[in-house]
């Protein structure tokens, strides 16, 4: 009764669970690495270091070069971040595609390793 | 309605306790040893024997998958009474045999639920084993008060243990008699469940790693203030349901809709930063709302602020440049909390109103003010714009089941640190007396406080009533807890211990007696002082002396006596310096009242003061508490109040000339006379417990008390190893010379320092009398 109970289960509740976690683990990442925030602020002056333009057109261009400086820094982090967050995705992705291929498979293959086991 | 423990969920429950979290951990590693064992046999060329690996590899990956995924949690379902069970519960019944209450209680008295839920009650265990049915049809309604209990929920073990209690006849008794009833188990099952709910939140999201990659650096805030929002990150406090409380949630709205401060207004202990904090969690986990996406809040420090300022203007300058680094960083909140620090001048204080009045009106940094509502007004006579530009969310104190909410949660905090257990009794008893006996702070502030102190107190690591009941005595000075064997033998025999200070007056005696054995047995009405008295009579009869020995033998210490001559409030403005706070009074009688809650308070010579004052009379004796200049009540209701008067006097003196018996007829008739020559309003006499009448001292109780004062004398002078007694004679002489009609036995003492201490003296110092000497003084010898 209970070796029925948890094969219905493995080809039921228990392959969607494995799809579920990896799609939570995914969500975690995403969070993890802030990707929403990092997104919406991806040229945003790496914490807010900038410069307010004075007198002057000399003060002026100051200003946007020390400006557009703390923006490329603040791009060139978090895009590092986010593709970071992106490869951490790939890898997940494969890894849960790969044990929700293989799921099926674990009760038949622990059927047949000792058959095989002992044609080999 | 039985569980059927024969059906799969519960041999999945079985089975996942049977796996438990250490046979996982060995699944597990078997599953690697298997993995490795097969990469290295297949390196080794033997595949018959990796394929046996793997074979023993995959045995302990199933059942471990299915531990994990399954097993570990089995969900429940409301198909059955099986399917409400929780899985910990549902494991622990044990099939195949007759289930009856007992053997439930058997298969549950392990598991820490249960622990939980009877150690909370204070229930000995072994109450249980004995009383409990052993009849199979008992557990049917076991099973649906459990499910009662639980409500929506699983059912779980701490459910059933309670059912097993409430639905026991032959345990009711044994309940009674440990003051536990239906609702207080009840209460139980519901901290249990709140605990177990608070187990599985889940680690709120608050930004990842690049949640301040868009805001400015905060060097000198962190410096001169703390990040409360950072502090939940690092620690992950959970402040659960307060986090949707209407307070919370009322100052994330008016910053969602862009206020620039709000004005937290809430008397002392009703959880202002509480509130703050867990508003940080609140906001520290936004999302949806742009203005408040992950904001955090940083609490400042005043008295870091004002030590950092050492010349004129720093102060100011170091506040500007605080609020523009929070400006500039654009997802900072400051938080004031004791906001009247910066915005009175004063010892620890500093007025900096006139420097954040721009700052709110430009709506550069959002604020948060918590204060009372004594400082906001204040602030309004001081600042009045500012005040008026701060959006006011109040925060009233909490009912009765939030305020015992608050002190479950503390309580497992409590006994967490202190390793101690906290009865469900105690919280309830700290609620109690910490309302009764604290009423300069709100809830659930004094109820904390109460309970923090009673841990000092817990006896065998344990906090019961009893330690709630020594905390409050220490701390407030006043007695709650039952009278132990001494002091029940003291106050059965109250009459004469009082009689050993005073003479005769016995049946004032006995009245006042009387009222304190009530009171200390608990059946006096609470909302009202112990005993509130009229003494009626002469001068010079013992009514102040009474009042001192309820004050010695009731309260413990003479000391224990709040005297108030009545002539000196005379005057209509004296009900002021009867209320004042006593920051500019010396004579308050509430400032005296708050520091000595436990004493006497003697208002003599009653007919003297104003009408006004025995107005005020009434609500002290009707409600037990009197209310201050600024609307802070002071409790007297651990008080005893004994008002005298010689109103009557006269009358009285005429009917025991008249060997007129002193009985009820006669008080009433007294108290009628005085009613009409409008002495005594009949509002005020009938609030008293008692009016008690006190009739002229006869020669033989003078002879008494001029023993009684010839004992103080041998008491002072015991240190010179000296005593003195008077003869027969002597004494008579000195009550003839001491004894007035008018002024009752008050002279008898200076006749008596006149006749005795000074004769006495000059024996001294002549060296007639050194250590060792017994002088006996006769009628010539006396210096009258």
């Amino acid at each position: 009764m209970l070796l029925a109970d948890l094969l219905t289960w493995w080809y039921g509740r228990g392959w969607l669970q494995v799809a579920r976690n990896g799609q939570r683990r995914l969500r975690h990442v995403i969070d993890l690495f802030s990707v929403s925030l990092l997104l919406r602020t991806l040229i945003a002056p790496w914490r807010k270091i900038i410069t307010y333009p004075g007198a002057g057109l000399d003060a002026k261009m100051r200003a946007i070069s020390d400006n557009f400086f703390s923006r490329m820094v603040g791009f060139v982090v978090r895009i590092c971040v986010l593709l970071s967050a992106f490869v951490s995705g790939i890898v997940l992705g494969v890894y849960t595609l790969v044990v929700l291929l293989a799921w099926p498979l674990i009760p038949v293959a622990l059927l047949a390793s000792p058959i095989l086991g002992l044609l080999l | 309605m039985t569980p059927d423990l024969g059906n799969i969920r519960a041999k999945k429950a079985r089975l996942g306790k049977r796996i438990g979290p250490i046979g996982y951990d060995m699944l597990r590693g078997g599953m690697a040893a298997g993995t490795i064992a097969t990469i290295i046999l297949f390196i080794l060329s033997l595949p018959n024997l990796a394929c046996v690996a793997i074979f023993f590899s995959l045995l302990c990956l199933v059942p471990a998958a299915w531990y994990r995924l399954e097993l570990h949690e089995l969900p429940t379902n409301s198909e059955s009474l099986t399917g409400r069970l929780d899985r910990h519960l549902l494991a622990r019944l044990e099939p195949g045999r007759d289930m009856t209450p007992l053997t439930i209680w058997q298969d549950i008295k392990g598991y820490w639920q249960n622990f939980f839920v009877i150690d909370h009650l204070f229930i000995h265990g072994d109450a249980l084993d004995d009383h409990l049915s052993q009849e199979p049809a008992d557990t049917a309604a076991v099973w649906s008060t459990a499910a009662e209990l639980a409500g929506s929920q699983p059912i779980q073990a701490g459910h059933v243990s309670a059912a097993l209690l409430l639905t026991t006849p032959s345990l009711q008794p044994y309940l009674q008699s440990i003051k536990v009833d239906t609702d207080t188990i009840k209460a139980v099952t519901g901290w249990l469940d709140r605990l177990l709910e608070s187990r599985h939140v889940s680690r709120p999201y608050f930004g990842g790693v690049g949640r301040d990659w868009a805001n400015g650096f905060t060097p000198r805030l962190n410096q001169f203030g703390h990040n409360i929002s950072l502090d939940i990150e690092a620690h992950g406090a959970h402040f659960g349901w307060l986090t949707t409380s209407p307070g919370v949630q009322a100052i994330k709205t008016a910053f969602s809709q862009g206020t620039a401060a709000v004005a937290l207004i809430g008397d002392d202990g009703v959880g202002k930063t509480s509130h703050v904090d867990a508003l940080a969690q609140v906001l520290l986990q936004e999302q949806t709302d742009r203005n408040l996406e992950h904001r955090q809040i940083i609490a400042l420090n005043p008295s870091v602020i004002l030590s950092h300022a050492s010349h004129p203007g720093d102060l100011e300058h170091l506040l500007l440049l605080l609020l523009n680094e929070a400006a500039h960083a654009g997802h900072i909140i400051l938080f004031f909390d004791d906001a009247h620090l910066f915005f009175q001048d004063g010892h620890g204080a500093v007025d900096l109103s006139q420097i954040l009045l721009p700052v709110v009106q430009s709506h550069q940094v959002q604020m948060i003010f918590a204060m009372t509502p004594r400082d906001l007004q204040q602030l309004k006579t001081t600042n009045g714009t500012l005040a008026n530009l701060l959006t006011p969310i109040s925060l009233q104190e909490p009912p009765v089941d939030q305020v015992m909410r608050v002190l479950e949660d503390a309580a497992i905090r409590l006994e967490r640190r202190h390793d101690v257990l906290i009865t469900y009794e105690a919280l309830a008893e700290v609620y109690r007396l910490s309302g009764r006996y604290d009423q300069d702070t709100a809830y659930p502030g004094k109820a904390l406080k109460v309970l923090e102190q009673a841990m000092a107190h817990a006896d065998h690591q344990l906090v019961n009533a009893a330690s709630v009941q020594a905390a409050i005595e220490q701390t407030r000075g006043v007695k709650v807890s039952t009278a132990s064997v001494a002091e029940t033998d003291q106050l059965l025999n109250l009459e004469d211990a009082i009689h050993e200070r005073m003479i005769n007056q016995s049946q004032a005696v006995s009245v006042v007696a009387s009222a304190l054995r009530r009171a200390r047995a608990g059946i006096a009405n609470p909302r009202r002082p112990i005993g509130s008295f009229l003494f009626l009579g002469p001068t010079g009869v013992g009514k102040t002396e009474l009042a001192k020995a309820v004050a010695a033998t009731f309260f413990g210490s003479e000391d224990n006596i709040i005297r108030l001559d009545m002539s000196e409030y005379q005057q209509p403005d004296d009900v002021q310096r009867l209320l004042s706070n006593g920051a500019n009074e010396s004579k308050s009688l509430i400032l005296a009242v708050r520091q000595r809650p436990y004493a006497v308070v003697l208002l003599d010579e009653l007919e003297k003061a104003h009408p006004n004052i025995l107005n005020l009379l009434l609500q002290l004796l009707d409600e037990g508490q009197l209310t201050d200049m600024e609307g802070r009540a002071a409790s007297f209701k651990d008080c005893v109040i004994i008002a005298t008067s010689n109103a009557g006097a006269n009358r009285i003196r005429d009917a025991v000339s008249a060997n007129q018996p002193l009985d009820e007829a006669f008080e009433r008739e007294l108290t009628d006379e005085l009613i009409n020559a409008g002495q005594y309003k009949p509002e005020l006499l009938n609030r008293f417990d008692e009016v008690v009448l006190f009739r002229p001292l006869e020669a033989a109780e003078l002879l008494q008390i001029v023993d009684l004062m010839m004992k103080e004398i041998n008491q002072n002078l015991a240190n010179q190893h000296i005593t003195v007694q008077l003869t027969r004679p002597a004494a008579e002489k000195i009550v003839e010379k001491g004894y007035d009609i008018r002024l009752g036995a008050r002279p008898l003492r200076r006749v008596l320092q006149r006749a005795v201490e000074d004769t006495i003296a000059d024996k001294i110092l002549r060296g007639e009398a050194t250590a060792g000497t017994n002088l006996t003084l006769d009628v010539a010898d006396l210096k009258l």
